[in-house]
């Protein structure tokens, strides 16, 4: 019972990571990136390289990645999904294919076997009788500081309020003289930074190879969707939801049903409550 | 087309060029519906999958004749088609396109789950050939995809075609205009499944096998990305994206890996610059020049 | 609205020009040297082994003057672990490439899938890689039709959950005195043809089996799996892992510190940088291997230096079936004095020599023997530093055995 309510936790908090980002760059510039994925992947293959090629220290590595990966998530942004700007679906095509270009590029310099991304703590610690290793602790300490940070960002800042703005009424934030473009930008590094962050967690213990990108963002989409396009809490409490349901299919049922859970979600959401629990925007 | 393989006598060409064919009839039937509507299908694997399964399950484990795979692996598909289309063709653009990726990745994990029954990750082995001789087998296919062709293009051209772009420009008004327009989306969309579904189980009489990859989001993509370049809604345009598009990746063949790297990025390149297509709009402007020149 | 004979006509031309210049790009030279294909999953270390050591063998014979005066040649294609994309490698290789044999395989089910097409080619196949009985099943059932298969290694599924019985009966059960097992498995043919054997095997051998449970491929977390086998009450976890799973299963057993010791088939743990590439989580894992570097043939250990300095490393299985495939194959033709596809067949059908790791010879339906002089099942430990100590059989034992470092205090 203790292992579902923790191991569960630790899923929940990565799935979290993602799908704040994801939710954040949807609800502000009303773009489904299905490449945020690949900014996961990203950060694991990231801090891979920079420790093992290169020899960095992982603490000194981190940031680092994080740091790239949100530029390379502005770069994108900025010359491919700016411009398509006005049909989402064309959004959604060109964020896929840009996935799927990383996922090759991952492939074709890596290879298909699974990398190994160091951890920043090696121990086991033992909670009321129950084994954990100290990376899955550190993760779910991790996004509860990142994503908490972020809040408090969004809700106290200047920056923050913007965003807000923009993400509540596009055109008056326009009128105020915000430059939503640039906004755009800086919230896409965010969201970018956040999943590079999970991925720099997580891939120490879960798998890393070229296609990790794709299970995460049907996840992260799955979240957003059930907790509502666009509501950061939504998100919280729908990744909450998703990560233990996954733990208890996992410990009950077989692990092999878990990824089902996730997309049925979705598409059960979709159909029968577009706009999620907590969402604004509706799928119609 | 049919006498290129018996010019150039060589089986690996005639591969190719079944392979190009069969993806041909896929990229037809989704422009049919996606093309047509605008309505994007993510999820066209799936009845691609399911009837090339259809055929996997009747021609081994139930040791039926392999020419029942085709009209089964329509009706699976369409089958399929009902089940997924009715509950979201109501949604918008990109959530129509996901709810159907989302019904395709749920079938490939069926598949791997149930694998006591699927053969799981390594999938059915053991399809009989459809027709013994792969000369013979590449005509059938051509002929098929030219049935195909001329079935869903004499639709579109048709009354039919009118009004499924006329939702595609506004459903609302159409709505208003008393058309039935759930009607025409779900009938269309069945089509377009039924057509997939065929090209599936001639795809599984081809390779003599089927697999859970077959539901992956990469082959939707592909096909979406021939129609992209052969040119939106122009049905004949798809074929065309099918034929360069599985010709040209060839050409790279000795850099095998590569093929998906290219798709990708020429699907990004297609929709920044041409987002008409290429085999489509092209055609068109060299008809135009030379009905031009002879007037 | 549009004319449909005018566009078809250029549609034609196009297709004609494209036609052309796919076949025109390389690939055919028919007299010459003889075409070695090999099908392998060309990104991973078995690929890359099946390569290197096809060149060994195919220098070597060249040395002393090929083939019946014709020198050897190989290329390669990628089946990866995806029976379409194995498909593909095949057609590639008879229909475009032309070879005169293939070597190669590594995941059974794509085996399984290539067999149809590789029969209609009429093209001898070695195999190197995949374990599944049901590949030479067919030699028997349809042999007009598939004599062309042949296995040169490993040692098929079956024989390899016998010899896993041997070791649990002699050396778990009978030396450590460990009697409760739990046996996991990967959802892959090989792995359902094997575990059944094991089990009634292992139940017979006086094993207390515990737990017995298949699990996905794709795993990513085994944490659910590994609390299940905790409370099983085991005290040895019998693993038989063959794909990527390996890597990760390694390292959320290190990391949880999980206090049941593992080992049992684990293909890729037989990869030389197995131990570096799980930063040295497989402390203590006890995995088959088919050939260490010690004299079991006369072929054993020149084999390994050769390749460790072609390389600098030591090789994985397939390699050992590569090498002993180009052999045979050579061998056979010499014997043959032909090119012809059946006069070879039945000279390899005869086939008797020395390989890697064992005399090589196949049975009636050209599988690879196993047991005794033939090919055997060696059990050898990961130990401190990435060095590989072999345990089993007690007569190559090379050194004693650890246990994991957290449950020796």
């Amino acid at each position: 019972m203790l292992e579902i309510l923790i191991f569960g936790a630790v899923t929940s908090a990565i799935y979290a990571m993602l799908a704040v980002g994801f939710t954040l760059i949807f609800g502000v510039a009303r773009i489904l990136n299905l490449a945020h994925g690949s900014f996961y992947a990203l950060g694991a293959y990231g801090a891979y390289v920079l420790t093992t090629i290169f020899k960095v220290p992982l603490l000194v590595a981190a940031p680092l990645v994080v740091v790239g990966v949100a530029l390379f998530g502005m770069a994108v942004e900025r010359v491919l999904i700016r411009p398509m700007r006005t049909s989402q679906l064309a959004v959604l095509m060109i964020s896929l294919a840009v996935s799927l270009v990383v996922e090759q590029a991952l492939f074709l310099i890596f290879g298909s076997e699974y990398r190994n991304v160091p951890s920043f703590i090696d121990q086991k610690y033992v909670i009321g009788g129950v084994d954990v290793a100290g990376q899955r602790l550190l993760t779910l300490l991790v996004a509860v500081v990142s994503i908490g940070g972020l809040y408090l960002f969004i809700q106290k800042t200047r920056l923050g309020s913007a965003i807000l703005a923009i993400s509540q009424d596009p055109e008056a934030a326009q009128y105020m003289g915000i430059p939503s473009d640039r906004i755009f930008g800086v919230v896409m590094a965010m969201s970018a930074g956040l999943a590079a962050l999970a991925g720099i967690m997580a891939g120490p213990f879960l798998s890393v190879q070229p296609s990790m990108h794709l299970l995460p963002i049907v996840k992260a989409f799955a979240i957003v969707v059930v907790g509502g396009l666009g509501s950061i809490p939504g998100s919280i409490v729908a990744a909450l939801m998703l990560g233990y349901a996954e733990t208890l299919v996992a410990y009950g049922i077989s692990t092999s049903w878990t990824e089902i859970v996730s997309v049925a979600a979705t598409l059960l959401m979709l159909v029968l409550r577009p706009a999620g629990f907590f969402g604004k925007r509706a799928a119609f | 087309m049919a006498v290129l393989p018996i010019v150039f006598d060589s089986r690996y060409l005639m591969g190719v060029l079944t392979v190009a064919a069969i993806y041909g009839i896929w990229s037809v039937s989704w422009d049919f519906m996606s093309g047509l509507t605008g309505r994007e299908n993510f999820g066209h694997s799936l009845f691609i999958g399911v009837g090339a399964y259809a055929a996997g399950f009747l021609n081994t484990n139930w040791g039926a004749n392999a020419w029942w795979s085709l009209p089964a692996g329509m009706a699976a598909a369409v089958v399929f088609a009902l089940i997924m289309g009715i509950p979201t063709l109501r949604l918008k653009g990109p959530y129509f396109a996901l709810a159907m990726l989302s019904g395709a990745v749920i079938m490939q994990r069926l598949m791997l789950i149930f694998w006591e029954y699927t053969g799981g990750e390594e999938g059915i082995n053991g399809i009989e050939p459809l027709i013994r001789s792969p000369l013979y087998f590449y005509w059938f296919v051509l002929g098929m995809l030219a049935l195909t062709v001329t079935l869903l293009g004499g639709l579109a051209r048709s009354r039919w075609g009118l009004i499924l772009k006329a939702i595609r420009g506004d459903e609302a008004t159409c709505q208003a205009a008393g058309l039935n327009v759930t009607y025409y989306k779900i009938a269309s969309l069945v089509i377009s499944a039924a057509f997939a579904g065929m090209g599936g189980a001639l795809y599984a009489h081809y390779q003599l096998q089927v697999s859970p990859q077959l539901f992956a989001v990469v082959t939707s993509i592909t096909i979406i990305t021939m129609v992209y370049v052969g040119g939106m809604g122009s049905i004949y345009g798809a074929v065309g994206g099918a034929l360069l598009l599985t010709l040209m990746t060839e050409l790279l063949r000795n850099f095998g890996e590569w093929r998906l790297m290219v798709y990708s990025v020429a699907l990004i390149l297609i929709l920044f610059f041409l987002p008409q297509g290429l085999v489509a709009p092209t055609w068109n402007k060299i008809r135009q020049r030379l009905s031009g020149g002879q007037s | 609205m549009f004319k449909a004979p005018f566009s078809k006509r250029s549609f034609s031309k196009l297709a004609l020009a494209l036609s052309a210049a796919v076949l025109l790009s390389p690939a055919q030279a028919q007299q010459g040297p003889i075409k070695i294909g090999l099908s392998t999953a060309v990104q991973l270390q078995v690929g890359r082994d099946t390569q290197e050591a096809t060149k060994m063998a195919i220098d070597e014979i060249n040395a002393k003057g090929g083939v019946m005066g014709r020198k050897l040649s190989y290329v390669v294609a990628d089946e990866t672990e995806n029976p379409e994309v194995g498909i593909n490698a095949i057609k590639k290789l008879t229909a475009d490439e032309k070879v005169d044999v293939i070597v190669g395989g590594y995941t059974s089910g794509v085996t399984l899938a290539q067999l149809p097409h590789i029969s209609a080619a009429k093209t001898i196949y070695l195999g190197v890689g995949a374990a599944s009985p049901s590949i030479t099943a067919k030699v028997k059932q349809d042999y007009e039709n598939y004599k062309y298969i042949f296995r040169t290694g490993p040692i098929n599924a079956v024989h390899q959950a016998k010899g896993l019985v041997e070791w649990i009966s002699g050396h778990l059960i009978g030396e450590l005195g460990l009697k409760k097992i739990a046996i996991i498995g990967e959802n892959a043919k090989w792995v359902q043809d094997l575990v059944p054997v094991l089990r009634k095997g292992a139940v017979d051998v006086g094993a207390d089996v515990k737990m017995v449970e298949f699990f996905d491929t794709t795993t990513s977390d085994f944490s659910p799996l590994l609390s299940k086998i905790k409370s099983s009450d085991a005290q040895f976890l019998v693993v038989v892992l063959s794909h990527a799973s390996s890597d990760v299963f390694a390292k959320q057993w290190y990391d949880s510190r999980f206090p049941i010791p593992y080992g049992g088939i684990d293909v890729k743990s037989q990869d030389g940088d197995f131990f570096d590439r799980v930063g040295g989580k497989s402390l203590s894992e006890v995995a088959v291997n088919f050939a260490v570097r010690t004299p079991l043939t006369v072929k054993t250990v020149p084999f390994f230096d050769e390749f460790k300095k072609r390389t600098g490393r030591v090789p994985v299985y397939t390699a050992f079936g590569a090498y002993d495939s180009v052999h045979a194959y050579a061998q056979a033709v010499e014997r043959a004095k032909s090119f012809d596809t059946n006069a070879i067949i039945k000279e390899l059908e005869k086939t008797s020599l020395p390989g890697v790791a064992g005399l090589l010879e196949y049975d009636e339906t050209h599988d690879v023997k196993a047991g005794g002089k033939y090919m055997n099942l060696l059990f050898a430990q990961w130990q401190a530093k990435g060095e590989r100590v072999v345990l089993w059989p007690k007569s190559l034992r090379s050194g004693s055995m650890i246990m994991p470092p957290w449950l020796t205090k």
